[in-house]
């Protein structure tokens, strides 16, 4: 059998580099937000026991395109998500990680004009 | 409610080597900027814990068409929107499949890469080349990648 660690020994290495390794976390960090909303949506479409074509109709979309994204093979739009997580009786919600804390509003805040 | 299945192992990540032990796809990795070259990786990698046709890849890998069918692209901007484009072919099947290629399992080949400025589109030259590649990495058995 061939060896195939390679890659892992390869990017272990390029990860060294602060700047990669960054950029690295923070991709997947990105990835998983996306793939956790489609998994989700698809889900929510298996337990309404929707066809991916019978979404795709109620979305006024082609059932081609529909499967396209759920298999990843096209970028999902995020008016396309919206639509199909309404037609599930869902819905897209941002959350912050954490809120920034707002200092109250001081004179100095107003912005003085005329 | 849904029962908790145990998570299929990861795909390996191989890189086709060429005869004159070139490996195109590190070579194209090491010249991005570094930037991009940790994206690719994430989605190589993120790609690898959930392959096809399971949702991953967060919409930067994306099948291919027409007289490129059956190879994968990754997809990344960088700098000035220069696009960078890395190509794969899935290594999927049976285990006396997987066995007289030399794989001990599925994995995701990452044939080479390519960089455009914005707004062009690459050659037919230039997918050729990629073909030629890809069918020569496809023509060995076992398969000939860069190992350790």
């Amino acid at each position: 059998m061939l060896d195939t660690s390679y890659h892992r020994k390869r990017s272990a290495q390029r990860l060294l580099d602060p700047e990669l390794r960054l950029e690295y976390d923070r991709a997947r960090r990105e990835l998983d937000q996306i793939n956790e909303v489609m998994r989700a949506l698809d889900e929510l479409r298996v337990d309404a026991g929707m066809s991916k074509a019978r979404l795709a109709r109620t979305i006024g979309r082609n059932d081609a395109a529909v499967r396209r994204l759920f298999t990843a093979k096209v970028n999902p739009e995020l008016r396309t998500v919206a639509a199909m997580a309404a037609a599930l009786d869902a819905e897209i919600r941002i959350v912050p990680r954490r809120r920034k804390r707002r200092a109250p509003a001081t004179d100095g805040d107003l912005v003085k004009t005329g | 409610m849904r029962s908790a299945k145990a998570a299929p192992k990861p795909w390996d990540v191989i890189y086709y080597r060429a005869s004159d032990g070139s490996v195109p796809a590190s070579d194209f990795l090491d010249i991005c900027p570094p930037k991009v070259h940790a994206r690719f990786l994430a989605v190589i990698d993120d790609v690898a814990v959930a392959p096809p046709p399971r949702f991953s890849g967060g919409g930067y890998w994306e099948a291919m068409h027409g007289s490129m069918a059956g190879y994968y692209e990754v997809r990344q901007s960088g700098p000035s929107r220069e696009q960078f484009r890395l190509f794969c072919i899935l290594e999927n099947g049976s285990p006396e499949e997987l066995g007289r290629r030399g794989l001990p399992g599925p994995a995701i080949a990452l044939i080479t890469g390519m960089r455009k400025p914005w707004m062009t589109k690459f050659s037919g030259r230039d997918y050729r080349r990629v073909l030629d590649l890809g069918t020569e990495h496809l023509a060995q058995y076992p398969r000939r990648i860069k190992e350790s």
